[in-house]
């Protein structure tokens, strides 16, 4: 499953979600390339969060194509078998606004338990997840259980677990709302490192400095349809449209 | 070992504090002591006096439930009768066969009176029993093709005897040595789960009262009696210690239904243990 | 008889009432799995049916149970009461407990939050190895005060083997306290099923006290 080298890690082409009837996305169109990092930003309900679980396969979408690297994993509103949706799965990692660690495995075990069950050792998969954890500034906590971590912890634990199935694209729902303002910084250092690295990256986001300072994209969403795209600068600082203005004013105060 | 003991006298405690209070609630209509048996006999000026009987509703033709539903039998209508005579108001109570003296005891019934068994031990424990009325005798209930033809054929077999009466009092007592040579003795808690065992062919006989085996083929094919008593017994009425009164009232009441023919007219209606009735074979 | 007597008695039946609790735990356990998993089918008929067999059986008397198990065959069909008793009793009390589990699981299943399930999905555990690895543990930790209620429950409910002759230890109980015209089997009969029940405290103590290893 190499696909093609030219063609984008991540792209949607027309996508549509609703939801009973409501339309949450209409006809979004997006992709991203190798070691961009691309920020959607918008109000809540403007169809973000849809955006990404359409696609990472946990929501369906009613219509439109999803391609990894080419190639497609729904074509006109059409998925491809349970087996070849599964290989698109070891594609991406996702991290989530409520960290969703396993609460009953050891930090460790979340992080080495997933690899391993796609074959690689154990000695491995410990391996990686202990050169992780230095990476994500918790030596050491490795023994330690989920509940016994900060917040900031946690999501920096569920981090690594994504990291850990050696993702081509990483994902961030809202990686920092359900965080103690205080501990939003440890987080966003992380994903910044990522981004020096060159690590592929979609994050829905409410922190604008931080989309401004680490995005090389910026996309505005509303009312399921993307308002507004482009350079940070341009889209925070000379924004082209009335609805990105409105809502870019409510977090200049 | 001395928290084990206490406790088990905690519970104990609690047990009898229970009985106690079963028997103040269940006895407020009916004081455990009817000093007014008398009165009420005598005196028709008199608040009318409630005659609560004790009988297991299980135990035809003595007391069973009718196809209306109601309690009837022969126990139940010589009761009827006997508080018509006295001007008593007649109240049934069923009660749970095994603990049917404690049930009395506790004034949820004033007395047993059920093709009940007079046996020593009630009489040793000071209960008032009325004089016997009916002769009776244990007999081997087993399916018509059965090869059982006495008791030395149930070496190693399945007998079925209900819980709590003088069948399976008298095979752990009297008959102990023969209920050893049993392969297996399952007791059940009434006479229909017993012939059930029987037709379902997990037991191979019953012992059973010989009335209610009489009845039972009358009313069922393909079983025979093995012919052969096991064990005489007399029928009898019990009261609480204190109720002599009312024992001699029940019983007064009893022989002048048998001089004035009352009592030979209901037992026509039960031909299958008319025989046995001491009164009318006196 | 004397009072050792009396205890020794009751003790042969304590054999019966221990086979009771152990084989009606070992089917109705797993059973009861399998009747949550079926409740919770999205195959809305096989939920509906699975829902309407739960409320019957929690809905109706166990004592009825027993006799539908024990006494049913042979009065629709006319096929042989079952000699050994033991058979119909543990069926039975599986089923009818199973009833009782499956809405345990149920409700500890459905406690799982959604997140559970899409990390998993997301780290490509497949339906099974998510179910397995990370929903159950958390399941049985959950439910667990719920299932010791359970258990604790059945050590008691065992004496209601007597309503098809089963030989239990309450059944000798009833049959010695008969023909003694004593109180004191109910007592011993209430120290046995005690003391058997405060060892089954201990060992769910253990067994949570194992599981209580994260929060």
């Amino acid at each position: 499953m190499n696909g093609n080298k030219n063609a984008p890690i991540f792209a949607v082409n027309n996508i549509q979600k609703s939801f009973a009837d409501v339309p949450v996305l209409e006809d979004i169109s997006l992709s991203v390339e190798q070691g961009n990092v691309v920020s959607i930003i918008g109000p809540s309900g403007s169809g973000k969060s849809t955006l990404l679980r359409c696609g990472t396969f946990l929501e369906t979408a009613d219509g439109g194509d999803i391609l990894y690297n080419g190639e497609y994993a729904m074509k006109d509103g059409v998925y491809v078998d349970k087996a070849a949706l599964r290989k698109f799965r070891s594609r991406f990692g996702l991290v989530f606004q409520n960290f969703n660690l396993f609460p009953h495995y050891s930090v460790l075990k979340n992080i080495a338990e997933p690899p391993m069950l796609q074959g690689v050792s154990r000695e491995e998969a410990e391996d990686r997840a202990m050169g992780l954890l230095r990476k994500m500034g918790l030596e050491g906590r490795e023994r330690a259980y989920p509940s016994q971590l900060s917040g900031g912890q946690q999501q920096r634990v569920a981090i690594a677990r994504a990291l850990a199935m050696n993702p081509e694209i990483l994902f961030f729902d809202e990686p920092t709302s359900a965080l103690d303002p205080e501990l939003t910084g440890e987080v966003l250092k992380v994903i910044r490192q990522l981004a020096e690295e060159h690590m592929t990256m979609v994050v829905v986001t409410h922190e604008m400095p931080f989309a401004k300072a680490v995005s090389n994209r910026v996309i505005f969403m509303a009312g399921g349809v993307i308002v507004e795209q482009g350079d940070p600068l341009q889209v925070f600082d000379d924004p082209q449209e009335e609805r990105t203005r409105q809502f870019l004013r409510v977090f200049e105060k | 070992m001395k928290k084990l003991l206490s406790l088990c006298l905690v519970f104990a405690l609690a047990l009898s504090l229970s009985a106690c209070g079963g028997s103040s609630s269940g006895s407020s209509s009916a004081p455990a002591e009817k000093e007014t048996a008398e009165a009420a006999e005598t005196a028709d000026t008199e608040e009318t006096m409630t005659f609560i009987m004790g009988i297991d509703p299980e135990y035809p033709p003595f007391s069973y439930m009718d196809d209306d539903g109601n309690y009837t039998g022969f126990d139940v209508e010589v009761c009827q009768a006997v508080c018509d005579r006295l001007g008593w108001e007649m109240k049934i109570f069923t009660v749970n066969w095994d603990q049917k003296l404690v049930q009395l005891d506790a004034g949820e019934c004033d007395c047993v009176w059920s093709g009940m068994t007079i046996l020593k031990s009630m009489k040793e424990s000071g209960y008032v029993l009325s004089k016997p009325y009916f002769y009776n005798t244990q007999v081997l209930l087993v399916k018509e093709d059965s090869d059982i033809t006495s008791s030395y054929d149930l070496e190693g077999k399945s007998v079925a005897v209900q819980l709590g009466t003088s069948g399976e009092k008298l095979l752990q007592e009297d008959l102990k040595d023969l209920a050893d040579t049993f392969g297996e003795l399952v007791t059940c808690d009434s006479f229909l789960k017993c012939f059930t065992e029987l037709d379902g062919n997990a037991v191979d006989a019953v012992l059973v009262d010989l009335p209610v085996a009489t009845a039972y083929i009358a009313d069922h094919e393909g079983f025979r009696i093995v012919n052969e008593e096991l064990g005489a017994e007399e029928y009898g009425i019990a009261f609480r210690s204190v109720d002599q009164v009312l024992c001699d009232a029940v019983e007064g009441a009893l022989a002048d239904l048998v001089a004035d023919g009352t009592y030979a007219q209901i037992a026509a209606k039960y031909p299958d243990i008319v025989d046995n009735l001491l009164f009318l074979n006196e | 008889m004397t009072f050792t007597a009396m205890v020794l008695k009751m003790s042969e039946g304590l054999g019966r009432t221990c086979a009771i609790f152990f084989l009606t735990l070992l089917f109705s356990l797993p059973l009861g799995m399998v009747i949550a998993l079926l409740r919770m089918s999205k195959n809305r008929v096989i939920a509906g049916i699975t829902r309407f067999i739960i409320s019957v059986l929690r809905g109706t008397p166990l004592m009825l149970q027993l006799l539908a198990v024990t006494y049913g065959p042979y009065y629709l069909f006319g096929f042989n009461v079952p000699r050994n008793k033991l058979i119909p009793v543990v069926i039975a009390f599986a089923i009818n407990y199973a009833a009782y589990f499956a809405e345990i699981y149920r409700g500890g299943i459905e406690s799982i939050s959604k997140g559970q399930y899409e990390a998993a999905e997301v780290l490509g555990y497949t339906k099974l190895q998510t179910f397995m690895r990370i929903i159950l543990p958390q399941v049985m930790k959950r439910i667990m005060p719920s299932v010791t209620n359970e258990v604790v429950t059945l050590v008691k409910d065992t004496s209601m083997a007597f309503t098809v002759s089963y030989q239990e230890m309450f059944t000798i109980g009833k049959q010695i306290a008969n023909s003694q015209t004593s109180f004191l089997p109910f007592v011993v009969a209430g120290i046995f099923y005690f003391v058997f029940n405060a060892l089954v405290d201990y060992v769910m103590g253990l067994i949570e006290k194992r599981l209580d290893y994260y929060d």
